[in-house]
């Protein structure tokens, strides 16, 4: 059990920091922390595929002088950045939305919004 | 003509194009950002009929992008479930054209562009999450439709759509993740992000991360259609939101969840390496009581969006119901009623929005006895109505009895009652809708007189209203088209 667990330990790192990004998305008040829980989560599992590739002892997969074989895998990073976009426009946008509801509230705690709704 | 296959990039790529020049081609009046929208989605429109000709001639066919051949390269596939693109190009058109005289008087005059843009945009995803083949682009039209789908709840600005939006996002991001995590599994475990050779690669693989690949799928979708318990989200973003935009999002953008548990679960039987019947067991109960709390929560509401919104929670409760009993009955029924529930809830939320662009009312109280000053709308309306309850011959009816003898084909007689006491909640409340618009007096007689709605408003409410006929006199249609796609899916790769 413990070896598997050594053995996977980039797996188990990034269902930890899953887990930290859940409990802060449910359990704080403020709205950019709960964001900020979101983007802790994003980290884990862009992590977790990206550690998909690794290939032990791996070659970055660029061809050219002194590029030998294993290579690592390429294609979970390629499929990363994509999801990394995505996570920036997310982020925008909860951001501004965070900005006008302050504006409008003067809050961004959300017991103080239920309240006020 | 129809054979000609970069057709399938082309579909997806004129309305994405569409929806980034709209800012561009608009005037400050916002009125050719309105024909620029109409007249991109009615080429994509006539695209998505050559394309449901070619499949019901040839069957499923495929067009692989770039010229990399599948598995390596991204495909996308049509098949019979992918003609319910014809149902997101149907309500789009119609919502958009709706939006000529309500966006103006819903949104500030700079924001219009915008708005036709994030429309677009919105069903450009969807349809790429329909045609799509390739397991990462599933996750990224799911993005795009839903990044659009909150910036479009929070559009009129005003405090409460902010705030139903932040939280449609909050969940909608944590479904999101839970979807790219399941890809991720499903990718480390087969080695190929293409469905098809997923589906073909399943077999022998590790048995405990391939159901927790499945259950993160399941999981994400689940948020993604507003089941129970992770339907918080919808009733504030589906009421606060522009009526256009409620149409599209409680018809159709709710029912991509759906549609990715029907993808996924394509791959699960198609491998017959995973038993779901656990999964199943689970969803079937979320549906029922769904159905029911929906329902229930409906019967209390005075705003008419905010019933509508939960109604939509207790018709999804239908749909996953019928998936989860998982008997060709059920799966057909669940099947025909993602396209009908699409087309009544989209009559309902138009209809309504036309009310409320006229009246300014929302409420229930506000509304009484608009029946005599506004007969088309409420009218059509009222055929909504029945037809969300299942009264035959219109188009709820036989989705229901098709779910119901799925429960009953599947010895689970328990489901057959929740559904008719869900039906009989449904019933209530739509009684007391048409109850307050034909048979109470108006609130106070000295208002100025309400007008029928315009004509780009009644025009598509109206369309809407007689599909939901059509739909249900010719039933047999739709039934004949789905059969052949839910046995294929019931029936393992290779066993025929």
């Amino acid at each position: 059990m413990i070896e598997a667990l050594w053995n996977n330990l980039d797996y188990a790192a990034s269902v930890i920091l899953f887990c930290i990004g859940l409990y802060a998305v449910i359990t704080r008040n403020n709205l950019i922390k709960k964001f900020m829980g979101l983007n802790i989560m994003e980290t884990a599992v862009f992590a977790f595929i990206v550690a998909l590739g690794v290939v032990e002892n791996g070659d970055a997969p660029i061809m050219g002088d002194g590029a030998s074989a294993p290579f690592i895998n390429p294609l979970p990073q390629a499929l990363i950045l994509t999801g990394i976009v995505v996570a920036v426009s997310t982020t925008a946008l909860a951001l501004s939305l965070v900005i006008r509801i302050w504006r409008q509230c003067g809050t961004i705690e959300a017991d103080e919004l239920r309240e006020a709704e | 003509m129809t054979s000609w296959s970069p057709l399938l990039a082309l579909f997806l790529v004129i309305p994405l194009v569409g929806a980034v020049l709209t800012p561009v081609v608009s005037d400050s009046s916002g009125r050719r950002s309105w024909g620029w929208a109409v007249f991109i989605m009615s080429v994509t429109s006539a695209m998505s009929v050559s394309l449901i000709v070619r499949v019901l001639e040839e069957g499923p066919f495929s067009y692989v992008i770039g010229g990399w051949v599948a598995p390596y390269g991204i495909e996308l596939r049509f098949d019979e479930f992918s003609a319910s693109v014809a149902i997101v190009c149907l309500l789009g058109l119609l919502a958009i054209v709706f939006s000529r005289h309500y966006a103006p008087q819903a949104l500030t005059p700079e924001r219009i562009p915008y708005y036709y843009t994030l429309l677009l945009l919105n069903l450009t995803g969807m349809l790429g999450f329909i045609v799509t083949g390739d397991l990462f682009n599933l996750y990224v039209f799911t993005e795009i439709l839903s990044l659009s789908a909150y910036a479009l709840v929070a559009i009129s600005g005003e405090k409460t759509a902010e705030m139903a939006a932040f939280k449609y996002l909050v969940m909608g991001a944590v479904s999101s993740l839970s979807i790219l995590f399941g890809v991720g599994l499903l990718y480390a475990l087969t080695g190929s992000l293409n469905m098809a050779d997923v589906t073909s690669r399943l077999a022998g693989t590790a048995h405990a991360p391939l159901v927790m690949a499945f259950a993160a799928l399941t999981l994400g979708f689940m948020v993604k259609a507003a089941l129970f318990p992770l339907h918080i989200w919808l009733p504030d973003a589906h009421a606060i939101a522009p009526s256009p935009v409620s149409a599209v999002l409680s018809g159709l953008v709710v029912k991509i969840g759906i549609l990715g548990m029907l993808r996924v679960y394509q791959m699960a039987y198609g491998s017959g390496a995973i038993d779901l019947s656990g999964l199943n067991l689970t969803l079937t109960w979320l549906g029922a009581i769904s159905i029911v709390m929906g329902a229930f929560f409906a019967v209390f509401q005075d705003d008419i969006k905010m019933m509508l919104a939960y109604s939509t929670i207790s018709n999804i409760g239908y749909i996953v119901m019928g998936l989860g009993l998982a008997s060709s009955y059920s799966l057909i029924g669940a099947s025909v009623h993602v396209f009908n529930h699409a087309l009544i809830k989209a009559t309902l939320f138009l209809g309504a929005g036309a009310l409320i662009h006229q009246t300014g009312q929302r409420t229930l109280t506000g509304l009484a006895g608009i029946g005599r000053s506004m007969p088309f709308t409420t009218a059509a309306i009222s055929i909504g109505a029945i037809s969300i309850v299942g009264i035959p011959p219109t188009a709820g009816f036989l989705c229901k009895w098709y779910i119901a003898l799925g429960a009953l084909e599947a010895g689970e007689p328990i489901f057959a009652v929740a559904l008719v006491f869900g039906a009989l909640l449904i019933f209530i409340y739509y009684i007391r809708m048409v109850n307050a618009f034909y048979f109470r007096k108006p609130q106070d007689a000295g208002a100025p007189a309400v007008h029928e709605a315009p004509l780009t408003m009644l025009v598509p409410v109206l369309i809407l209203a007689a599909l939901c006929l059509i739909m249900g006199i010719l039933g047999r249609l739709p039934l004949s088209f789905i059969e052949p796609a839910v046995t294929r899916l019931l029936t393992p790769l290779g066993g025929g």
